[in-house]
């Protein structure tokens, strides 16, 4: 099969359950670094000394060595030290392993945006809240929270981008996300082998990706762009 | 009986003490004006009354309740000083309106939560205020269209709203530039005018002089000189009378 038309179904077939596995990982790690974040912002804004301290050096080694390192210690360690495959074998091990690396690490980049984002709304909203009687709770949800949006939507929507092309990362543990199918045509894969241009194809899927994101937060600042915060 | 009796307040940050013993009290339907140069402590002092701050001695007694006793150690519950904070009104120097909330929201959004009313009742009234001071074509507008003026006026009909028994405004004026301040003086005057009992910190000596029943100067944590307006015309304190030629 050398012909690019009769490549062309079996490469977007291949390339299309390597996307689903790249979404898979995008998806579950903002469904667990978005709460997991608020944690550790609050741990790291904690008057408690000893715990902001701990949360704060978590969150300095996290963001201060690289993700690829990181998802290569996650995934080998356990076996390495305690002889046992903890994240169990095959693709389902990697998965897990890769989640527990992504979520850990975008939740320390998400913890510092949102410590901007609570330490950026005046004091005196809340004190303006409380001078009306509202209780802590009703000026955290009926006051505050939305101005906090407001300001960390921006930067988020810049981390959540720059989360789909991380994905890639996964690769370097072979997990089957979209540059590991892609490459699999240059080494052979069904029946098509010495093909680089799956793995160019696959910069195709990422742009159209985070072009509808990029559309999509654009739409959320705008409807949050009727007030000034 | 005075509506609010404050006794011998006195509040220190570390070994600053920015209160030294403060007493005074207010009948129902006086304008007490509070003078004095940054630093004397007037900002704290309002601060106490609304409970956002706790005095380390002293009283503050309101129609015959006593809402704050530094003597008694057990710190009240939330409950409990959301109550107290209610006897209060406080109107902010940068008026502190809540940007993602349209004019009416702002007015109505405390009296909903706290359900003081029916909804319909609640915005009737929050639609009486706004257009009392002035603001009738505004009720839909947001706060970043307004003058800083106009905001501040919101501010004022959204603390009315909760219908506090006394009424405080810290340097309601200052964030404002002077074509602006008049809009809100006139505001506060006209509440003068319905026996609103108030509480002013402010900068505006002809404003006070004209408004108030009572005036009190700070200096230095004390009050160094009460009376009547006319001390502003005839103090007698060495400090005031060094404090009023500085205008």
């Amino acid at each position: 099969m050398d012909s690019f038309t009769e490549q062309f179904p079996i490469v977007f077939q291949a390339l299309n359950v390597g996307f689903l596995q790249t979404l898979k990982l995008f998806g579950v790690t903002l469904l667990g670094a978005i709460p997991l974040g608020l944690l550790i912002s609050f741990g790291s804004m904690s008057k408690f000394k000893p715990l902001s301290s701990l949360v704060r050096i978590l969150v300095w080694i996290i963001r201060g060595t690289p993700l690829m390192l990181q998802l290569l210690i996650i995934f080998y360690f356990p076996g390495l030290v305690f002889g046992k495959q903890l994240w169990g074998g095959g693709e389902s091990g990697r998965f897990i392993a890769s989640a527990i690396a992504f979520i850990i690490n975008y939740a320390c980049y998400f913890s510092e945006i949102y410590r901007g984002g609570i330490q950026g709304v005046p004091h005196g909203q809340t004190e303006a809240g409380l001078v009306l009687g509202l209780s802590r709770s009703q000026i955290f949800f009926r006051v505050t929270l939305l101005q906090m949006i407001k300001r960390i939507v921006p930067p988020m929507s810049n981390e959540i981008i720059t989360l789909v092309k991380d994905t890639s990362l996964a690769r370097i543990i072979a997990l089957q996300e979209i540059i590991w199918a892609g490459q699999a045509f240059m080494k052979g894969s069904h029946g098509i082998s010495g093909a680089i241009w799956p793995l160019f194809f696959t910069g195709v899927y990422y742009l159209a990706f985070s072009g509808l994101l990029t559309l999509l937060f654009g739409w959320v600042e705008k409807k949050l762009s009727y007030f000034k915060a | 009986m005075a509506i609010l009796e404050v006794n011998n307040i006195r509040k220190s940050f570390g070994r600053n003490h920015v209160l030294r013993g403060i007493d005074f009290t207010l009948e129902q339907g006086e304008v007490l004006s509070i003078i004095g140069s940054s630093g004397s402590g007037k900002t704290t002092l309002l601060r106490c009354l609304n409970s956002l701050e706790f005095a380390d001695e002293g009283q503050i007694v309101v129609n015959g309740d006593t809402i704050f006793d530094a003597s008694i150690n057990k710190r009240p519950s939330e409950a409990e000083l959301r109550q107290k904070r209610l006897h209060f009104g406080l109107v902010f120097q940068n008026f502190n309106l809540f940007p993602q909330y349209s004019v009416l929201e702002n007015v109505t959004l405390a009296p909903k939560l706290l359900k003081k009313d029916s909804k319909e009742a609640i915005e009737k009234y929050a639609l009486e205020l706004i257009e009392s001071v002035g603001l009738k074509d505004k009720v839909n507008s947001y706060p970043c269209e307004l003058s800083g003026g106009q905001q501040q006026r919101v501010a004022i009909a959204r603390a009315l709203a909760m219908k506090p028994n006394i009424l405080c405004f810290d340097e309601p004026t200052s964030a404002l530039d002077p074509e602006l301040t008049g809009e809100v003086l006139k505001v506060i005057r006209s509440l003068a005018d319905k026996h609103m009992t108030m509480i002013i910190v402010t900068h505006e000596m002809m404003f006070a002089h004209d408004v108030s029943d009572k005036i009190i100067f700070m200096d230095g944590g004390v009050i160094a000189e009460h009376g009547g307006p006319e001390i502003l015309d005839n103090p007698t304190s060495e400090r005031l009378k060094a404090f009023l030629t500085s205008f």
